[in-house]
């Protein structure tokens, strides 16, 4: 009976260490998103007449996917009957300070393309930009947007990333950026 | 004396329920019967050849060997007047043999036996279990864990494509199973549906799957269910002994060699060793019609063990690693919604590749290091003591289809999500037998977890604490056994999470009790009756309370609640087994649960906005559910070596609450096999040809607005499978070859996250050889 008493003891004495054992780290998660995002789109439209009218429209949401909605969808408005040059700028605002993503793209052109969709708006919607690819494929950082006659839509963005399928079509690829911009020619 | 022997053999006998067969304790018991007027036959001899030990059937011709070593034996059955039976067993864990002698008569034909039920009796005498061992598990070898166990009657299998198969008990998975691997609860990030079960299948000698919730032992939380994985006791012979097998299979073209050397000193026998390594290399999986871009598996696996073993104590070291990389199928990577439905509207997917065996981005990267210590102490009168402690650490990098646009950044090369978990578990029980037939065990487990990430959040750092303390009692009659035992568990989670910029840690401590009760009624000696009830409870998992993002390859966005809480279930089994007669064994169970408070996924509006589009989104909810189902199989000795092995499942799952189906519910699922088994000659043994069809239906009882497409159309395949065993001395070499998908159908499944991107595999050819020393 002693023997079983000692056996018993020193069973619960390892029980209760090994369940005393503490691992640490747990306590300082990382940073969040310390992953790279695209959390700001901007459009940033200049009339080809007139280079000092320039006009906006922005999408931001700092905090990435989910968590807090996003904090700016802008109305794309343009003048009836213009030319404008548009630039995208995509910026990862979750870190301090910004990081440009566009630019990253550029770098990766032969991998990227936007494709946009205008749909009751009257609005002509041109590639400026090309890759290296062969043939050369556009890219859509820069394009040329044609107004018509006054009306109101969307305009859907759309950022395709297309490592070695880019054909200059949006099938392929994995979806980047995906918005519908209210648009409004006045 | 003779009482002391006795209290001996029955803890020993005892201790086979604590750690299946781990130790030499089972026990080969069964009736003899007259060949020919179904008679029990008394005083019969039963004699194990290799062992040089017996026993003698009593008046009723119920015989049993205790304390055997699990192995292959040859039993040889004599009785007077008869001829003897010789009979090949092979003795796992605790063994039912019937024996057919057969009076002496001119017309002397092949001995019959019945067929061979391996049944560890004594784990869990009152309920729904399905066991694979010996060939069958030989059949499976090459497969993954998940694909292995669905050839048990009620379990299916939550596919990732064909590389990641989770195990679904009566269409519980994830935290709803439990998986035991060498005594020891598997604990890694299992509440990811993409996330297989970290073991190398090799190591296992059985696979016991326990259906319901009644196994208290080892925690309250399984209430789907219990996986079983053990290995295979060392031998008892002393010298050095092993096996080695080659696996190889056309699709994938996929190779796999494991290898297991084992042995025991000469001049200390109750010194035994073992050390076993498995590695398996698979490149691009193909369909009927293409390949799949970026399929292919390496895994690399190791383990080795120590034990020393007397009557009166023991110890073991176990050491286990599983490294496993596995590409993720290329074109199941989307940005958006948009991209889900043109990749489902292709008729083949948007990425194509010919065969590789390179596995390239996405991918998952996941090492399982288990080390574990465990002894026993035989103290006599006072009982059978088992210790257990167990460190394991689970390390799951998970990379994204794109590096990130920064060169720096992508430079580093660093998974998207890094999950690092360690577990310890401490287990402590007591068993004691009073008297004859009574028995009791008493235990207390221990278990604290850590939880790390990196990279993207998909759920946060934790902290966590658990203890619970069981009792089980036990009363084996002859016609009657019965078994209740009730559990309490005290469980403390601290989540550490970044919000609004400062680190918050909320707590959250979790207490309840589970019971079981269950009965075994031996109608008469070929129909046993048992009938279980248990109710079991889990916490909610730290994904169900705080998981707060995009799911990738799911395209929707997964938000936790932190106010969830625990769910109880309530299962009810009744099963009838018609065994053990020369033509036909069968089994039926019927069960009911019903979970209160149950965490699923529901549907909410509106979606949520995000810059690559909206994406429907799905909130952890409660609700009241109830599984009913059906599992039943029989095998049909239709004439001389012909046998027809049928199994069925049928799984209704309903949202009470909601008074709708659940989602992602196994189909109804029907399998039969004509199985023909050649007669043994001095040459080659076991040999067998078996044609299986497999009908699965197309699961109609989904809810509505639940998924993106409808559910696939069912399905039939038809595969054949054969093999031989070639004796030669103490030596033995296995051949075995199979065809899968024979027909190289088209179909998908409607359990495989990917049936929206690809087809299911092909055509699949494999040859097995296992040679044994």
């Amino acid at each position: 009976m002693k023997t079983t008493k000692s056996i018993t003891e020193l069973l619960f004495t390892l029980l209760i260490i090994s369940t005393l054992i503490t691992a640490c780290g747990e306590e300082n998660p990382p940073p969040v998103n310390e992953e790279e995002l695209i959390t700001t789109l901007t459009l940033t439209f200049t009339d080809s007449a007139n280079t000092g009218n320039v006009i906006t429209a922005t999408f931001r949401d700092t905090d990435g996917d989910g968590g807090n909605a996003p904090t700016q969808f802008d109305t794309i408005r343009l003048e009836a009957g213009k030319t404008y040059f548009t630039e995208i700028t995509l910026l990862d605002e979750s870190k301090t300070p910004a990081e440009n993503i566009s630019d990253e793209v550029l770098e990766e052109a032969n991998e990227h393309q936007f494709f946009f969709h205008a749909s009751g708006a009257n609005l002509t919607i041109t590639y400026e930009d090309l890759d290296t690819n062969s043939p050369p494929l556009p890219i859509g950082l820069s394009t040329k947007w044609v107004t018509g006659a006054a009306s109101n839509g969307t305009t859907q963005v759309i950022l395709k990333h297309q490592p070695d399928v880019k054909n200059g079509t949006e099938a392929p690829g994995e979806t980047d950026v995906e918005l519908d911009f209210i648009t409004e020619i006045q | 004396m003779l009482f002391r022997y006795f209290i001996f053999c029955a803890i020993m006998y005892y201790a086979a329920t604590v750690n299946v067969a781990a130790q030499c304790n089972a026990t080969m018991s069964g009736k003899v019967i007259d060949e020919h007027d179904q008679q029990p036959l008394p005083y019969a001899s039963i004699y194990i050849k290799e062992l040089g030990k017996g026993a003698t059937s009593d008046s009723l011709g119920n015989y049993s060997i205790h304390n055997l070593c699990d192995g292959i034996y040859t039993i040889i059955c004599s009785h007077l007047g008869c001829e003897d039976v010789e009979k090949t067993v092979t003795i796992s864990g605790n063994t039912l043999q019937d024996f057919f002698p057969e009076h002496h008569s001119e017309m002397l034909q092949e001995t019959v036996v019945s067929v061979e039920i391996l049944k560890p009796k004594l784990i869990m005498p009152t309920q729904s279990f399905g066991l694979i061992s010996g060939k069958d598990l030989e059949a499976t070898r090459g497969k993954t864990l998940g694909e292995a166990l669905k050839n048990v009657v009620g379990v299916n299998s939550l596919q990732t494509g064909t590389s990641v198969s989770k195990p679904i008990i009566h269409g519980m998975h994830s935290n709803r199973v439990l998986i035991l691997n060498n005594g020891v609860r598997q604990e890694g990030q299992q509440w990811g549906s993409e996330h297989a079960p970290e073991i190398d299948p090799f190591v296992a000698g059985s696979l016991i799957v326990v259906k319901g919730a009644n196994l208290l032992r080892y925690g309250s939380d399984a209430i789907g269910g219990v996986i079983i994985v053990d290995p295979s006791p060392i031998s008892d012979s002393t010298g050095i002994g092993g096996q080695v097998n080659i696996v190889g299979f056309s699709n994938g073209r996929q190779g796999v060699l494991s290898a297991i050397l084992e042995g025991r000193f000469k001049k200390l026998p109750a010194l035994s060793w073992r050390v076993q390594g498995t590695g398996k290399m698979a490149g691009n999986t193909k369909t009927p019609d293409y390949y799949m871009k970026n399929t292919g598996v390496n895994e690399l696996n190791f383990s080795t063990e120590a034990n020393y073993k007397t009557g009166k104590w023991g110890a073991t070291i176990f050491y286990s690693r599983f490294n496993t990389k596995l590409g993720i199928f290329s074109a199941s990577h989307i940005g958006n919604l948009t991209d889900l439905q043109v990749a489902f509207e292709s008729p083949v997917p948007l990425e194509m590749a010919d065969f590789t065996y390179k596995i390239d981005r996405p991918s998952q990267h996941i090492t399982h290091d288990l080390v574990k210590a465990s002894a026993y102490v035989n103290a006599g009168n006072s009982g059978y003591f088992r210790f257990v402690i167990a460190r394991q650490n689970n390390i799951r990098s998970e990379f994204d289809k794109d590096a990130p646009l920064n060169d720096s950044l992508a430079a580093l090369n660093k998974p998207a999500l890094l999950f690092k978990i360690n577990t310890y578990t401490t287990d402590l029980s007591w068993d004691k037998y009073f008297g004859n037939d009574i028995s009791l065990s008493i235990g207390i487990n221990g278990i604290t977890q850590g939880n790390q990430y990196e990279g993207r959040f998909f759920i946060p750092n934790f902290r966590g604490y658990g203890t619970g303390a069981f009792a089980v009692a036990r009363r084996d009659g002859d016609k009657l056994q019965v078994e209740a035992g009730i559990r309490y568990d005290l469980k403390w989670m601290t989540v550490y999470k970044w919000e609004n910029n400062v680190i918050i840690s909320p707590e959250y401590q979790f207490n309840n009790y589970a019971a079981s009760v269950g009965g075994a009624y031996r109608i008469t000696s070929k129909l046993d009756f048992k009938l279980n009830a248990a109710t079991a409870w889990r916490p909610p998992a730290v994904n169900e309370l705080f998981s707060d993002g995009l799911h990738h390859g799911a395209a929707s966005v997964e938000v936790g609640d932190r106010t969830l809480k625990p769910e109880r279930a309530y299962n009810f089994t009744a099963s009838l087994n018609l065994e053990r007669t020369k033509k036909f064994s069968g089994e039926v169970s019927a069960y009911y649960n019903y979970i209160s408070d149950f965490i699923y996924l529901a549907p909410v509006q509106p979606a949520t906005l995000t810059i690559k589009g909206a994406f429907p989104t799905f909130h952890y909810k409660q609700t009241n559910a109830t599984f009913k189902g059906v599992d039943a199989g029989f095998d049909w000795n239709i004439f001389k070596g012909l046998h027809l092995i049928s199994k069925g499942s049928i799984l209704r799952a309903r949202n009470v609450s909601a008074d709708e189906y659940l989602v992602m519910m196994p189909a109804d699922r029907f399998e039969n096999t004509l199985n023909y088994k050649f007669a043994d000659s001095k040459k080659v043994k076991a040999t067998y040809v078996a044609l299986t069809m497999l009908n699965v239906l197309k699961q109609w009882r989904v809810p509505a607005n639940s998924d993106y497409v409808a559910p696939p159309e069912g399905y039939t395949l038809f595969g054949i499978d054969a093999g031989t065993e070639f004796p030669m001395g103490k030596q033995k070499l296995s051949v075995g070859v199979g065809v899968n998908n024979l027909l190289n159908r088209v179909y998908r499944d409607y359990l495989n996250r990917f049936r929206y991107f690809s087809d299911e595999a092909g055509i699949n050819v494999s040859i097995r050889l296992n040679y044994s020393f």
